[in-house]
Formats: structure tokens, C-alpha cells, sequence
């Protein structure tokens, strides 16, 4: 973070106006698409276990939902079938851009480097106020930090997969996958909860990110911001930049001497 | 569960039979649109029919629960005598029994071997074509006679009986030999009538010659033995096993097989010697009781208990008490009472020990000497031509042979010889109904070589039971809860039998059967009935009711018949006859006489027979529902003996007979004297039609030795001895 | 308090005759499958030296404890206890047959159906009591053993026969530390049994009646490992986002970050 420090206020205000897309469309439907699915499905999913012995939610809400809903089995059928669509939709997604988006992300995207590494070493103790003059090594499109959310949402996320049908198909699988599917739903549930604590705080109330939390909606970042935090993310941009830039040059060399020339031929700006 | 639970295989039919339970939807068929208009269904097709049970001879009362066409709940009716609103386990699975998988729907034709179960579906015309062709053709070259007709009695029995006699053989097998010959000849001579009814209202003293009540269920009479027992009256059992019976009396004795004559005659002489009954109030209604006293000197108490085996202190005590209670104590007359040949006089000494202390001279006592069926309800039924004369022997020796034993009874086991022997003539025919000879009849092998002489036999029955399995043609009948059956008189109601759902498949009621039959046999003219319907409505002319008003409640109540107080006896006297002049006349005892029974040598055991609550003698194993909650049928033996042969619990064990063999595992328990074994008999079925019942157990049939009593023709079922060693 | 109905069965135990007509009607009205069974009759075998011989049986199904375990462990809320008239229910649309509450049952009364997928139980045949009939055991009993009705009425049958009752005992032992408050009260059997009880001689394949309660692998592992583990996790989260909230807070944000 450290190394955009020398910019010039002139070069800052232009990269504050550069913007370049981190979010198509596809992410930010389906990511508030997910977001719209679990505040439905965390409720109901602890409204529905009502386990004394366990004690994961409280009688009032337990009692509140199955009124709402007309009784636990209800409450239940409501879940699980707000579930299977949420599960559908994702798997749809996934699967339509499968090859051609969610491999090359996976593999340019979600894997941990060597900066990486240094950064989780470095940083949680720089947030207790120590090494505050070690600089944290360059970061991706993802930091680190999002990185490793990333691997809580797809376990967690496949962990409530696999659980939740066995759950609702009850005749179809046997008892002992049902018993471990309950606690193995719960916790996929929860670690996810704990890490959307965090990724809450940083993408929404963290004021240093508020252009990511902007990016959701308009799936666009400045330059500035790209350079400040994903820094590699950053070069990479200027890379396709200058990769364009040359493309058209060449396309241009290209078409002119293609074409016979005339005075009436302008130069392409 | 039994604690064998590990030892089953529960799923041996699939969980699809307990689908046949669950509600389907279709259209409406022809009984429950009759029910609907009738009001007993409401415009659903759900309701209650009420109809009577048929998975015993007890014969309760049960309303079906109705649900889319099908049964789904038995519940006992509440107006019934025999119920009173209860039904057994066996009742309970009565449904099972219908939608059992195992039915047989179409009639059969066999087309491998006999025994091979290889048989092809036919329509009913080509059945009764080549069952009446058949039993044309052995009257035509050996007479009607060489035809032999046997059925378990039940409802339509008369029916049966109709075809018998207007077919013209005299030749007619029924279970009762194997059963109750001893008690209803014993007391048809003593009392006049065939079984005293009992009434526990306010008995204070029972004691029970066997008659493991509370196995051998018989619905109502089980639950009053409960609430006498519970109300506090002494109930004391005579028994060489600990039956459950025997677990909630106040005393029971492990008596000797065979020597129970000895304990009545021991108390009948402590009665009389003590002058403890009422000599002269008895001598009103009975005769011989003077006789008594010098007759039964001998029997004391202390020679009693050397036949006994148990302390002669004990038995003057019972007697004294017994006779302490009366009027009001009763001495069960017993039900199958086929055990010894000595049975007979067994049956002659409890008759007269109730006689002698007045019990059944009581209005409203304990023991009634008026028949259950004697309600005085008169029905009508279908006339019909004479019957035609029979000329030759009967070959179960009734009376040329067996002068005593009533023709109704007869003595089935002597049937089964005599088609064996050939004597006195061959007999080459056998029309079986709702019977299982196979198994019922004892020595297995030689009820197999009887079938084996036979050009022809034809079974009727639900399932492919074993005799069916063994038979040439086998034809449907509708299950109880799917038929009409001729109406029954209970106490002082007229009780019926009617469809509550409609019969599956291609079954027909018995009535139906017989009537088709008749026909093709030329005897049309004695079966004078349209249909079950017509059948029943003719029984109800005299009465004055319409079919649709027994149908509601499923019986109606003529009103009650002005009853003479004069209690009168049916026998030649008119009293009840301590002194027979009949059996005297005969060439046997007039009193009841002590008859030594057989005793078993020193490697052998007496080899016992008796009931399970859950199953219905030979009949009821397949049924899935009772399957589940029996025990796995095993040779009682106790400890003692047990370690002698150096047998443990379980392990398979060999039992000989001098008739047959079989393996079965051992139960070591105490609740059996040492020199008793004991085998649940019903099991071991031959038949792999019967697909749950098939393979479990083994049939004591194999062992048992045909023992016939001359008197009343009752066959010994406890006289035959094994031996036992490690399988 | 009046008002709550309590349902309870009071058995006699000198009236059993093992003549299992009540497992057979409960079977069928309750469509049981082959291979289980809601009522239990217990049979500990024939006691004591030839002649001198007893034996008792204790017919049983679930007690519709006040105190159930297998309420406890429910996590979809489909057992619960039915406030107006105290009888354990099933709500098996909501049951997803895990099997959870069968472990936990101490009297082994609850079984899991695998065709449906749900688990089962007496439930007192409430669909007959409201229509005004006794439970099918009942109104089948052939000894006269088993009553059935409210037993916070002491008007009732069963309170009755509680009230003269020779003896009574429950199976919920002291020394086992059980203390489920059953609703099945025993009435007068032989002294000789309550040592029975407590002896373990009484099992049913194998398992002492009553046990403590038991529970499963993954309920205990949810219990005792996962929730701590999670509510770290959580804890930890929280502190994370509260110690940069906190410092977000106290050093003010600047419109024009570095």
C-alpha cells in the first residue's frame, strides 16, 4: 500500500477517474441474489432448530416463524424449497460459465502466492498495532484476506449442498446421513456466517473500501483504488491496456495500407 | 417382540403386503354401494360393517372398519356376546388374512405332480366341469360312497352337509375327533347336550382341566376368566406345563399326563364321602348319585396322588374348597379334550363332579346345561327333495365300529385308515372344505399315502394351505370378510356373516361353490336358494325380518321365547345321568371308572400339544400380522431333563416317534414337568404357496401315533411317547 | 391447570396375558410396518424352581414422559408435547427421520420407519380419542390390563384404578438417574418386581429398560465440538471487525484517504 505513496496529486486525480471493471453483471446479480436468498434462509434455517438440548435459537423466534409460516413442518417445506431454488440458480450459474469464466477465475484468481502468505502473517498483527513500518506485499484482484473468505463460502456453500437434500429427502437416504448432515448444514452455515461478519464490516462499513462496496452495484473501481489495494490486479490492467493501446495501432497500420490511399482518408484517432 | 428377535427373518415377504393395507382410490364397488344405501357407509364409502369374525371357532362379533373399499380396522362389536367389544390377536389380523398376498383367487388346476405345486389358472366352469366330471365318475364305477367329504365345521356347514347327503355318501370327515369327541360324547350322555356353557358373573371357584384359557383365547370367556380372577375367585389349574393360564391361577398343579380322571374321582370321593354335596337335592335332577359313594371308595385322595403324582393334601383341600364354594364353582367341562383315551371318562367325572355340587341346576349359575345353540330362534330354510338312502358302511366305523360316537362327529383319523387299508371298501375321492387333513390328522406320512390312493381330491379354501397343495383341483372361496354366510343364532340374537368389502379376484362364497356344484352334479333340485342373498332371506321368513334390517346392526333379536323354569335334561332319564344306561347298555362303564393311560418308558418323554394365543391351529401362520408377534416354535423341555441329555437352550434337537422324526430346536424351560416335552403344533407346513409360513418350524403331525378312544372316537394327542437326543 | 388434560396409560400388570391382541390392533390401525413395533410386551421368562413358578408380563410403549429426552434432541421441532392434552407427538411432516430422538428414548419406544423416512410412536391413537374412542390397545384388551385417559381427572378410569391400586410403580429409576416422570403407571405387580427393575434384568434386545438416554455421534460432535468451534469462530469475526470498527471510529475518517 505503501509504494502509491509517491504519486503525484495530478497522476492521483486522473487514476481516481480512470475506472476499470472488476464486476460483471453476472457477479453482481448473483452475489445479491445470494445475499436476498440467506436473509430469508438464516432465519428460517435457526428458527427451525429447536433442539433444547443443542439450545441454537431462541423459543421466541422458533415459535414467531412456525406461527408466520402455519407450523414447523411448514416452516420447514419453506426453507427447503427457497433452498433448492437458491441451490439451482447458483449451480446454474456456475455451470453456464463454467469453462469459460469460473475455471480461469478459480485458477488466476482464488489461489494463494507467496505475497499472499506474507500478507497473512503480516497483517493481523499490523491490525493489533505491531510492525507498523513492515509493508505489506503487493495483492491481487482478491486480497488475501477475501481469498481465504472465498474458501469458507465454496466449502461452507458445498457443505450446505450436500446436506441440505439429504435433510429433504428423507426417504431417500439413510438415517445416519441425516444425522451427520444436520450438524455438518449447521456448521457450513455458520462458518460462513463468521466470515460474512468480517466481509460485512470491510466491504460495506470499512471506509478504505468503500469503492468495492460501490463496485457491487456499478462493478466498476477506480484506477486509484486498484493501484492502493490490488495492486497486481492494478498492473495487470495497465498491462491489457497497453496491449490494447497496441492492438489498435496495429489494426490501424494495418487498414491504411490495406486501403488505397485518398486525400479524403482521415487519420483514426 | 419375542426375545427371538434376532432370529427372524421378519422380511421375508416384501413390505409391499403391508401396502395392501394402505387406502387406494377406485371406483366404488357393488357392497359398498349396497352399504351406502343402506346407511351403514356414509356417502364416502367409509363406515362400519358389521359381520362376524371367522379366524377362530369363537366366531366374534367385528365391525370392519371401511375405508374407499377397503378394510382398514377390525374392531370387536360391542353387541356381541362372544366379543363384547373385543377382538383377540388373531381377530385383530383377521384383514391380513384377506389381502394376504398368498391368496388363492382363481381356481387351480393342478398340472405336475401332486405335491409339486405346478397347477395352471382356470375359469370356474372348467374347475366345477372337471370337479363334478370327476365326482360323477368315481360314484359311477365305485358308488357314492368311494367319494369321502370332509370339512372343518363352520357357518356354512349345512350347505356342505346338503351336497353330502344329496351326493349320497355316507363318508364325511371333520375335525372333531381330532378335537372335542371325548367332551361332547360325555356330556351328550350326561347332560343331554354337547358343551355346557359357562358364566363367570359370580363364580368363586374354577378349575381347569387343561383349557389353558388365556392361549386358547376364546374372546369373552378370556376376559371373564380375567375378571373373576381379578374380582378375587380362586382359579386352580390342572396342568403338566406352566401355561400362561397357569401363571395367573391362585394354584396350579403340575399334574401327570393322562391322570387328571384320577384328581376328579379323588374329589368326588372326598365330596361325597364327606357328604360335602347335596345328595339329595341332586337326586331330583340326576341319577346314580347313590351310586356314588361305593363306586368311587377306591379313589381316594393318597391313590390319587400315586397316579397323580402330586400330594394328596392338596387334593382334599381343593375338593373341600370347591365344594365350599358351590353353587358357585365350576369345574371346566374343557374344550379339546383329545389327550388319552381315558379322555372320555375324564369328561364323564367333571360332569358329574359339577352335578354333585349343584352348579348346574342353578338358573343363571355357572354352568348351563341348555346348548348355546338351543336359543329356541327358529330359522327358516330352503325346502328340498328327500335325501337319497345311504346303504354302505360309513368308513370311519360310525356306528358298526364305534356304536357311542355321534354321527355328527364321526371319527376322522378312522377315515384316513380305512382309505389306507381298503376296508371296508376303497374309497377313491376326497372333497375337501376349509380343512388341512395334511396337518391336523395324525401320522403326516399316512395322510400323504391316503392322498396318494386317491384318483381325485379337490380342496376349497383361501390359500394354498397344505392339503390344497396336495389336491387336483383347488377352488377359491371368498374370505369371511368378503362373503355372506347363513345367519347364526347367539344367545337370544340372530347374527350374520356379510360382504365388507367385495371379494377379490375370482373367490366365491361356499354357499355359491356348493350350490355350482350341486347343479353340475345333477343335484340342482336340493339346492333351492337364488343366491346368498335369497339363502338367508329364506333362513329370516319365519322370523319376520328383511335382510336390509339384520344387515344395519348386523343382527336382530326376536322376541325372547317363554322359557319353561323346569330345568329338564335331553337324555333318555330326563335328568342328568351320573349312571349311564346307554354306556352300560354298551358294554362300558355306567359310572365314571378310572382307566390306567400309557405311561412313557425310561428314555421317553410324553409328548404334549396346546395353543398359542397368536395363531389359529393349522391356519393362521402365514399371516403376516400374527408372524410378526409369534414366538419361534421350539420343543419345551425341562432343565432337569435337559441337562441329562446334555441339551442347551436353542440347540437343535432331534425327535423321535415310532411313526416319524423331526428337527427342531430345544426350549429349556421349568414351566414343563421332566418328563413332558412339548411341541406348538401348526407349524412345518409343506405347502411353498404359503410363502411366510413356509420353512418355519416343524409339524408334530410327523410324530403323533393314531390312537383311537371306542367310546367317544376322540383321537389320544398326548398318548404318543418321543425320544429326544441332539439333532 | 385444571383445565390441561394429562394422558396417561395405567397398566395392570397382574392382568397381561401376553395375548399381544393390542400389538396386533395397534399394527394395523397405525399401519406399523412387519419389521417394528409401537407396543412392546415384556417378558423377563418364567421365574423361580419347578413347581414353584411365576411369570408376569409388562406390556409398553412410549410414556409420554413429562420430562422427555426425545424432545430435548429434535432439531426440525417435529416431537413435541401436545399442551392441551400431554401426549409426545409426531409431527412427521416435520420429522426428517435422522433418528436422533430414537437414541435418546430410554424405554426404546420410538422406531424409524425407512420407507417414509420419519420416525414413529405410540401417539396414544389420538385420532381415535378425539373421536371419542380408547386407543386401539385398549379397547382391545382381553385382561383388561391397559387403561387409558386423563389423569389430572380423577374421575377418569384410569385415575381411578391408579387411586385402589394395590402397587404402583413407573419405570423411571432413581438409581439410574432417569427422571423422565413417565406416564405409563404400573399397577399391582408382585414385590418382586421393582427389583427387576432396577436390576437390569429387564432389557428388550439387549438394552437395559429404562437406559439414560443416548446420543448419537454426530448430535454429541455438534454439541460438544462444532458449536464451541463456531462460536469462536464467530467470537473471533466479531472482535476483528469491532477492533477496526473501534479504530475506524476513534480516528474519524478522512474524506481524502492517503
Amino acid at each position: 500500500m505503501s509504494s502509491h505513496k509517491n504519486i503525484s496529486i495530478v497522476e492521483r486525480r486522473r487514476l481516481c477517474e480512470k475506472k476499470y471493471k472488476k464486476h460483471n453483471l453476472a457477479n453482481i446479480l448473483t452475489h445479491w441474489f445470494n445475499v436476498g436468498m440467506w436473509a430469508l434462509l438464516l432465519p428460517t434455517g435457526i428458527a427451525i432448530i429447536s433442539s433444547p438440548r443443542l439450545g441454537l435459537s431462541p423459543v421466541w423466534m422458533q415459535e414467531l416463524f412456525r406461527n408466520m409460516f402455519g407450523g414447523a413442518a411448514n416452516l420447514i417445506k419453506f426453507h427447503y424449497t427457497l433452498g433448492f431454488i437458491w441451490g439451482f440458480v447458483l449451480i446454474f450459474n456456475i455451470l453456464v460459465g463454467f469453462r469459460k469464466y469460473f475455471v480461469p477465475f478459480a485458477v488466476k484468481r482464488m489461489l494463494l502466492d507467496k505475497d499472499d502468505i506474507e500478507w497473512l502473517n503480516t497483517k493481523p498483527l499490523q491490525m493489533l498495532g505491531m510492525m507498523k513500518d513492515k509493508t505489506l506485499p503487493p495483492q491481487d484482484a482478491y486480497n488475501a484476506g477475501q481469498k481465504l473468505y472465498m474458501y469458507v463460502v465454496i466449502l461452507g456453500t458445498l457443505g450446505i449442498m450436500v446436506s441440505g437434500p439429504i435433510m429433504a429427502f428423507r426417504t431417500i437416504f439413510p438415517p445416519l446421513l441425516k444425522q451427520i448432515a444436520q450438524p455438518l448444514h449447521w456448521v457450513s452455515v455458520f462458518a460462513i456466517v463468521a466470515g460474512v461478519i468480517i466481509h460485512v464490516y470491510m466491504g460495506a462499513i470499512f471506509p478504505e473500501e468503500k469503492e468495492a462496496f460501490f463496485s457491487m452495484f456499478g462493478g466498476k473501481v477506480s484506477a486509484w483504488y486498484a493501484r492502493a489495494h490490488h495492486e497486481k490486479w492494478y498492473w495487470e490492467k495497465m498491462q491489457e491496456e497497453m496491449d490494447w493501446e497496441e492492438e489498435v495501432a496495429r489494426q490501424i497500420q494495418e487498414s491504411s495500407k490495406s486501403r488505397p490511399s485518398s486525400a479524403h482518408s482521415q487519420p483514426s484517432t | 417382540m419375542p426375545n427371538s428377535l434376532s432370529r427372524r427373518d421378519f422380511l421375508k415377504v416384501g413390505g409391499a403386503a403391508l401396502g395392501a393395507l394402505t387406502v387406494s382410490k377406485f371406483v366404488p364397488p357393488r357392497v359398498a354401494d349396497a352399504a351406502r344405501t343402506l346407511g351403514v357407509l356414509d356417502p364416502n364409502g367409509d363406515g362400519y360393517i358389521p359381520t362376524m369374525c371367522e379366524m377362530c371357532v369363537w366366531r366374534c362379533g367385528v365391525l370392519a372398519k371401511v375405508e374407499e373399499g377397503r378394510v382398514v380396522k377390525l374392531e370387536g362389536n360391542p353387541d356381541h356376546p362372544n366379543s363384547k367389544g373385543k377382538l383377540c390377536a388373531r381377530g385383530q389380523s383377521g384383514l391380513m388374512n384377506t389381502y394376504d398376498p398368498d391368496r388363492v383367487l382363481t381356481p387351480l388346476i393342478r398340472v405336475g405332480q401332486r405335491g409339486e405345486g405346478k397347477f395352471r389358472k382356470a375359469s370356474w366352469d372348467e374347475a366345477l366341469d372337471i370337479v363334478s366330471t370327476n365326482m360323477l365318475k368315481i360314484k359311477e364305477q365305485y358308488g357314492a360312497q368311494a367319494m369321502i367329504f370332509s370339512s372343518t365345521h363352520n357357518l356354512s356347514q349345512v350347505q356342505f352337509e346338503n351336497l353330502l347327503y344329496a351326493f349320497g355318501s355316507p363318508n364325511y370327515g371333520t375335525q372333531r375327533s381330532l378335537c372335542f369327541n371325548a367332551m361332547v360324547t360325555a356330556f351328550s350322555l350326561t347332560y343331554g347336550i354337547e358343551e355346557p356353557s359357562r358364566d363367570y358373573t359370580n363364580v368363586k371357584y374354577i378349575l381347569l382341566t387343561g383349557r389353558n384359557l388365556l392361549e386358547a383365547i376364546s374372546t369373552s370367556e378370556t376376559s371373564n376368566l380375567m375378571d373373576a380372577v381379578a374380582r378375587g375367585a380362586k382359579l386352580v389349574v390342572l396342568d403338566p406345563r406352566f401355561t400362561k393360564t397357569a401363571s395367573k391361577a391362585t394354584e396350579w398343579l403340575p399334574i401327570r399326563p393322562g391322570t387328571d380322571l384320577a384328581f376328579i374321582l379323588a374329589m368326588i370321593n372326598v365330596i361325597v364321602t364327606e357328604k360335602l354335596g347335596d345328595c339329595e337335592f341332586t337326586a331330583r335332577y340326576a341319577v346314580g348319585c347313590d351310586k356314588l359313594p361305593n363306586h368311587v371308595s377306591f379313589y381316594t385322595p393318597e391313590w390319587a396322588a400315586k397316579k397323580t403324582g402330586l400330594q394328596a393334601d392338596s387334593i382334599r383341600r381343593i375338593a373341600r374348597e370347591f365344594a365350599a364354594a358351590m353353587p358357585d364353582s365350576l369345574a371346566h367341562p374343557g374344550w379339546r379334550t383329545s389327550n388319552f383315551i381315558n379322555s372320555f371318562q375324564t369328561e364323564r367325572a367333571i360332569a358329574t363332579l359339577n352335578a354333585i355340587v349343584g352348579n348346574i341346576f342353578e338358573p343363571g349359575g355357572c354352568l348351563n346345561a341348555e346348548s348355546p345353540e338351543a336359543s329356541g330362534i327358529n330359522l327358516g330354510k330352503p325346502t328340498q327333495p328327500a335325501y337319497p338312502r345311504l346303504s354302505s358302511l360309513r368308513l370311519d366305523g360310525v356306528p358298526w365300529k364305534y356304536p357311542l360316537v355321534p354321527l355328527k362327529l364321526g371319527v376322522f383319523q378312522e377315515l384316513r385308515d380305512a382309505v389306507l387299508t381298503g376296508q371296508p371298501y376303497q374309497a377313491h375321492g376326497w372333497f375337501i372344505a376349509r380343512q388341512n387333513p395334511v396337518l391336523s390328522l395324525p401320522d403326516r406320512q399316512k395322510t400323504l399315502e391316503a392322498f396318494g390312493k386317491m384318483d381325485f381330491i379337490v380342496t376349497i379354501d383361501i390359500i394354498m394351505n397344505d392339503s390344497a397343495w396336495f389336491s387336483d383341483v383347488v377352488l377359491p372361496e371368498s374370505s369371511y370378510l368378503e362373503r355372506y354366510d347363513p345367519l347364526t343364532p347367539v344367545g337370544s340374537k340372530v347374527f350374520i356373516r356379510q360382504p365388507v368389502i367385495e371379494p377379490q379376484g375370482e373367490a366365491k362364497s361356499a354357499l355359491w361353490i356348493y350350490k355350482q356344484l350341486g347343479q353340475r352334479l345333477g343335484l340342482g333340485d336340493f339346492f333351492q336358494y337364488q343366491d346368498e342373498e335369497d339363502y338367508i332371506r329364506q333362513q329370516l321368513a319365519p322370523l319376520g325380518y328383511s335382510l336390509d334390517e339384520v344387515r344395519l346392526h348386523g343382527y336382530v333379536e326376536p322376541p325372547a321365547m317363554q322359557k319353561s323354569q323346569e330345568i329338564t335334561f335331553n337324555t333318555p332319564s330326563g335328568k342328568v345321568e351320573i349312571y349311564s344306561e346307554t354306556l352300560a347298555n354298551a358294554g362300558y362303564p355306567a359310572l365314571p371308572t378310572w382307566e390306567e393311560p400309557p405311561s412313557p418308558g425310561a428314555d421317553q418323554f410324553y409328548l404334549l400339544t396346546g395353543k398359542v394365543g397368536q395363531h389359529t391351529q393349522f391356519g393362521t401362520q402365514n399371516n403376516q400380522l400374527l408372524h410378526k408377534y409369534e414366538d419361534y416354535p421350539r420343543l419345551w423341555m425341562n432343565p432337569e431333563a435337559a441337562e441329562k441329555l446334555s441339551l442347551k437352550d436353542w440347540e437343535l434337537v432331534e425327535v423321535t416317534s415310532e411313526v416319524g422324526s423331526v428337527k427342531v430346536p430345544v426350549q429349556v424351560t421349568p414351566a414343563i414337568r421332566a418328563d413332558c416335552v412339548y411341541l406348538t403344533p401348526g407349524y412345518g407346513h409343506l405347502s411353498k404357496g404359503l410363502r411366510t409360513a413356509y420353512g418355519d418350524g416343524v409339524s408334530d403331525s410327523e410324530l403323533h401315533v393314531t390312537y383311537v378312544d371306542p367310546v367317544s372316537g376322540g383321537q389320544a394327542l398326548s398318548q404318543t411317547f418321543v425320544m429326544v437326543k441332539k439333532a | 391447570m385444571a383445565d390441561k388434560k394429562r394422558y396417561g396409560f395405567v397398566i395392570d400388570v397382574s392382568r397381561c396375558i401376553d395375548c399381544r391382541a393390542c400389538q396386533v390392533a395397534c399394527s394395523v390401525e397405525n399401519s406399523v410396518p412387519l419389521n417394528h413395533t409401537r407396543i412392546w410386551i415384556h417378558d423377563q421368562g418364567v421365574q423361580g424352581t419347578f413347581p414353584e413358578l411365576s411369570r408376569i408380563f409388562i406390556p409398553y410403549n412410549c410414556m409420554h414422559c413429562e420430562h422427555p429426552p426425545c424432545i430435548e434432541v429434535c432439531v426440525s421441532g417435529a416431537t413435541y408435547k401436545d399442551p392441551d392434552n400431554g401426549l409426545v407427538l409426531v409431527d412427521q411432516e416435520a420429522c426428517i427421520g435422522c433418528g436422533f430422538c430414537v437414541e435418546a428414548c430410554p424405554y426404546d419406544a420410538r422406531y424409524l420407519n425407512e420407507k417414509r423416512g420419519v420416525v414413529d410412536k405410540c401417539n396414544g391413537c389420538i385420532q381415535r380419542v378425539e373421536i371419542g374412542q380408547k386407543p386401539a390397545c385398549v379397547a382391545t384388551c382381553l385382561g383388561g390390563s391397559r387403561l387409558f385417559g386423563d389423569l389430572n381427572d380423577p374421575g377418569s378410569d384410569a385415575s381411578i384404578a391408579l387411586k385402589n391400586a394395590k402397587s404402583v410403580f413407573r419405570l423411571d429409576v432413581e438409581g439410574k438417574n432417569i427422571d423422565t416422570d413417565p406416564n405409563i403407571y404400573f399397577v399391582n405387580a408382585p414385590e418382586s418386581l421393582t427389583s427387576l427393575v432396577t436390576s437390569d434384568a429387564f432389557k428388550q434386545q439387549g438394552k437395559a429398560v429404562p437406559r439414560a438416554p443416548e446420543y448419537t455421534i454426530s448430535e454429541e460432535g455438534w454439541k460438544k465440538v462444532l458449536i464451541p468451534a463456531i462460536a469462536a469462530g464467530i467470537g473471533a469475526s466479531f472482535l476483528v471487525q469491532a477492533t477496526y470498527f473501534t479504530k475506524q471510529l476513534i480516528e474519524g475518517e478522512k474524506e481524502f484517504d492517503e
